[in-house]
């Protein structure tokens, strides 16, 4: 272990860039959800009425967890908030130890760190340190957030304790996937997985018996029940299984080669199959897996978000002070509830989209673009083959969540229509969607230097739109130049064709705006 | 397009700033077609700005570029179509195996020749299977080489192609030039190694800080070159140091250290023999010690 510590100052200064922004997420989770949650909840009869309609909705526990949270105030907040935010905890985890450990194997950079004074355990042992301390000011943060909004202090120390416990499992998990892996990417994709089951056997335990949920480490967390009874020996069980998976860890470092995994990897194809013949198939490749993974957050959001549509009617008569959210007020409830949904989804769609257009700028900046446009393909192919991914895949994330919400929503009213129907909800912010693409595009192709932060701001400012406009009372123009305000509220409103139609057409304008500047100018500056 | 005779390359006065820094300041290239033509110059001289105009990615900010017949920046595709390109630093997608990527450049050339691309992955012992991500420097470049040289483009654009092989994988490479030469293609390479460019290359430009200073055979520049000898004689070896063509020379009775310019080295070596001559070590001069000495100003020794 010699080593250890002058290693871990070094994984600081590595990841002080990172790191803040995933313990930042965390805390904002916490800190809008106990905000939102005593705005609405706060008395105790209107709390009274949302355990009643929650205890048969097994959407919602399912999504969320065992209702007995909804005993205090601070008891929902964990309710609504707790898985969200151990899948977050679990993703910094993965990261962080992922990283410093399989991925800069496999780079060749963890080769030199071992060539000096350094013990064999000690890389692993400083990520595991490092992952412990992320763990500990995550939990710290949840808890100054949870009782800095007037939430009882012991609960709230044991709701910290609880967020940190799933990140600390986890933190271990990845520790003994990095020895059985070869590459960071089996690492991740093994990890994720284990992520999934965690979270589909506790949906499963909460909704039946509750046995299953003892099967995951979001389970023994949300079986704290933080200020719902503040029982703290399920953490123990996170602890002990955390031990024995870092010890585990550790012996199986010893048993290996450095860089090799006990399972080595699949040599892959020698040859290209017929799909990787152009440069949208490339583009395909290359960004399948981010696609995947986009639109399997937005189909969760769309289950999420559609598994308490039937109950919201209900919420709404039971607290009018949430009728203000809604752009249809009191009346219409559900159709306003689903049209205000799909417009958040569509803000999270064009987000992928923006990603997906800076790609092009990655490939470019890599010199990978150069190997491409050295052959005789054109700037217009490259750029349609990288731009197909992103109009495609936009629409791809809207059905996922016009699926998750539509099967989740018509599953509570029994109605199989519900899912086309919403997901040709989501499809109609495609055109909208579009046009923040051709903006990127348009970014790309004149500022390319600029053009990430271009494109975030733009995403920003639609966001503001969106969720402020009426709390900061903005003015008519500036709402008017967000493309989403232009999309037909449906199926609030009707769908109008002309609007659509018309956002389309400036997409394709923007686009081809994009092209003209990428055409003329040079690449890779 | 181009006409027979006509030079594959035909640069006059090119001009390349990126903001306020000067990468090319009046380069001059002409390379006929059929030759192997030899592009030496420091890193950071501009012989990559150079290449990356020829392959249309850069825009000239003035002068004049021919590529077979045709203008790089206008006739890109048309152009590209008909050359292949290996990069000084390969980057590769990561995730997709080297056979993949051989595949798909081919492709995007519009076909490659599958024996042929066999044949070169057994020559440079790489294995197509891995994934982009775990190759060596070495072994990327040899991917990005196997999917040029396994094409039929009638002109070879390569930028410091063995920066990262070692020398069995150079011979290799060399044998592969020799043959592309045969069969009467046109290359480009770039080097800043002189030893690469006298065993593969017709004639050599010389560039330095985006200018081209000397062009032509190797034996017309060898009044650049200098050789290092270290002899031991059986009579004392005085009068070396007075010799024409002989420099920073240490004679101490049997022994001598000095540099001779490569025009006086026969007439040097004459005067040794009858001194009678024990033993003799000499070193080929290098590109570097070329630039220190000739144009020697300390931006050169990078």
């Amino acid at each position: 272990m010699t080593g250890t510590l002058p290693l871990l100052r070094f994984l600081l200064r590595r990841e002080r860039r990172g790191l803040p922004w995933w313990l930042l997420g965390v805390t904002l989770l916490v800190l809008v959800q106990s905000g939102q949650s005593q705005n609405l909840y706060g008395s105790a009869e209107a709390l009274q009425r949302l355990r009643q309609t929650l205890d048969a909705n097994n959407a919602a526990i399912a999504m969320n967890g065992p209702t007995r949270l909804l005993e205090s105030i601070g008891g929902e907040i964990v309710f609504e908030i707790f898985t969200f935010a151990s899948i977050v905890i679990a993703l910094m985890n993965m990261f962080l130890v992922g990283r410093h450990t399989r991925a800069d194997e496999e780079s060749g950079r963890a080769e030199l760190i071992r060539s000096a004074r350094i013990g064999r355990h000690a890389p692993l042992g400083a990520a595991l340190l490092l992952a412990g301390l992320a763990d500990v000011a995550a939990g710290l943060l949840v808890f100054t957030v949870a009782a800095g909004t007037g939430l009882p202090v012991a609960g709230s120390v044991l709701f910290g304790a609880a967020i940190a416990a799933v990140g600390v499992v986890f933190a271990a998990l990845t520790a003994v996937a990095a020895q059985v892996f070869e590459n960071a990417r089996a690492v991740y994709g093994s990890v994720a997985l284990l992520l999934g089951a965690a979270f589909a056997l506790r949906a499963a335990g909460d909704v039946g018996s509750g046995a299953l949920s003892w099967a995951s480490p979001i389970g023994w967390g949300q079986r704290t029940y933080p200020y719902a009874g503040d029982r703290w020996w399920p953490l123990l069980l996170s602890l002990g299984v955390a031990g024995l998976l870092g010890v585990a860890a550790l012996v199986l470092l010893a048993r290996r080669d450095f860089g090799a995994g006990l399972v080595p990897a699949r040599p892959g194809r020698a040859t290209a199959s017929a799909v990787l013949g152009n440069v949208s198939g490339l583009a395909w490749r290359q960004q399948r897996g981010a696609l995947a993974g986009w639109a399997a957050g937005l189909g969760l959001l769309g289950i999420a978000y559609g598994s308490i549509g039937d109950s919201i009617a209900q919420y709404v008569r039971d607290n009018p002070n949430v009728a203000q959210f809604l752009p249809g007020g009191a009346a219409d409830v559900v159709d306003s509830y689903l049209a205000l949904t799909a417009g958040l989804s569509a803000l999270l769609a064009a987000a992928y989209g923006v990603t997906s257009v800076l790609r092009i700028r990655a490939e470019e900046t890599s010199g990978r673009a150069d190997a491409v446009l050295a052959t005789s393909t054109s700037r217009w192919t490259w750029l349609a083959g990288q731009l197909s991914v992103a109009l495609a895949g936009t629409g791809l994330t809207l059905i996922a969540f016009g699926l998750g919400e539509g099967a989740a929503y018509g599953a509570a009213v029994s109605d199989p229509g519900q899912v086309p129907r919403l997901i040709g909800v989501a499809l109609a912010y495609l055109p909208a969607v579009w046009l923040i693409v051709g903006a990127t595009v348009l970014a790309v192709g004149w500022a390319p230097r600029p053009a990430a932060a271009v494109a975030w701001v733009v995403i920003a400012y639609c966001t503001v739109v969106a969720v402020f406009a009426d709390s900061f009372d903005l003015p008519g123009w500036s709402r008017r130049a967000s493309p989403f305000v232009h999309t037909p509220r449906v199926p609030f409103d009707d769908v109008a064709v002309t609007p659509l139609l018309v956002l389309s057409l400036l997409a394709a304008a923007l686009i081809a705006a994009g092209y003209a500047g990428l055409r003329r100018r040079d690449i890779g500056y | 397009m181009s006409m027979p005779g006509e030079a594959a390359i035909a640069i006059t006065a090119l001009h390349k700033s990126f903001g306020a820094a000067k990468a090319l300041d009046g380069l001059d290239l002409s390379v006929a077609a059929g030759e192997v033509h030899g592009f030496l110059g420091p890193n950071g001289s501009g012989k990559t700005t150079t290449i990356r105009v020829l392959l249309g990615l850069l825009r000239p900010d003035s002068g004049e570029v021919r590529m077979l017949g045709g203008d790089p920046w206008r006739d890109a595709v048309d152009l590209n179509a008909r050359l292949a390109y290996v990069p000084g630093d390969v980057i590769l997608w990561p995730g997709i195996t080297g056979g993949e990527v051989i595949d798909l450049l081919g492709r995007l050339r519009g076909g490659i020749n599958r024996r042929r691309r066999d044949e070169l992955l057994e020559q440079f012992d790489l294995d197509p299977r891995k994934k982009a991500r775990t190759y060596s420097k070495g072994n990327r470049q040899k991917v990005a080489l196997v999917a040029a040289l396994a094409s039929d483009a009638e002109l070879l654009l390569l930028d410091e192609p063995t920066s990262g092989l070692d020398p069995l994988m150079e011979s290799a490479f060399q044998r592969c030039i020799h043959e592309v030469k045969r069969q009467g293609r046109t290359v480009l390479l770039s080097s800043h190694i002189l030893a690469e460019a006298e065993a593969l290359c017709d004639r050599v430009s010389i560039i330095r800080l985006g200018r081209t200073v000397e062009s032509g055979t190797l034996s017309e520049l060898r009044h650049l070159t200098r050789t290092s000898i270290a002899v031991e004689t059986a009579s004392p070896a005085t009068g070396i140091e007075a010799l024409p063509g002989v420099h920073d020379a240490i004679v101490e009775d049997h022994h001598a250290r000095f540099d001779v310019d490569t025009a006086q080295l026969d007439a040097v070596v004459r005067r040794l023999a009858p001194l009678g001559v024990r033993s003799m070590t000499s070193s080929p001069p290098t590109l570097e010690e070329l630039f220190l000495r000739h144009y020697g100003d300390e931006e050169t020794a990078s």
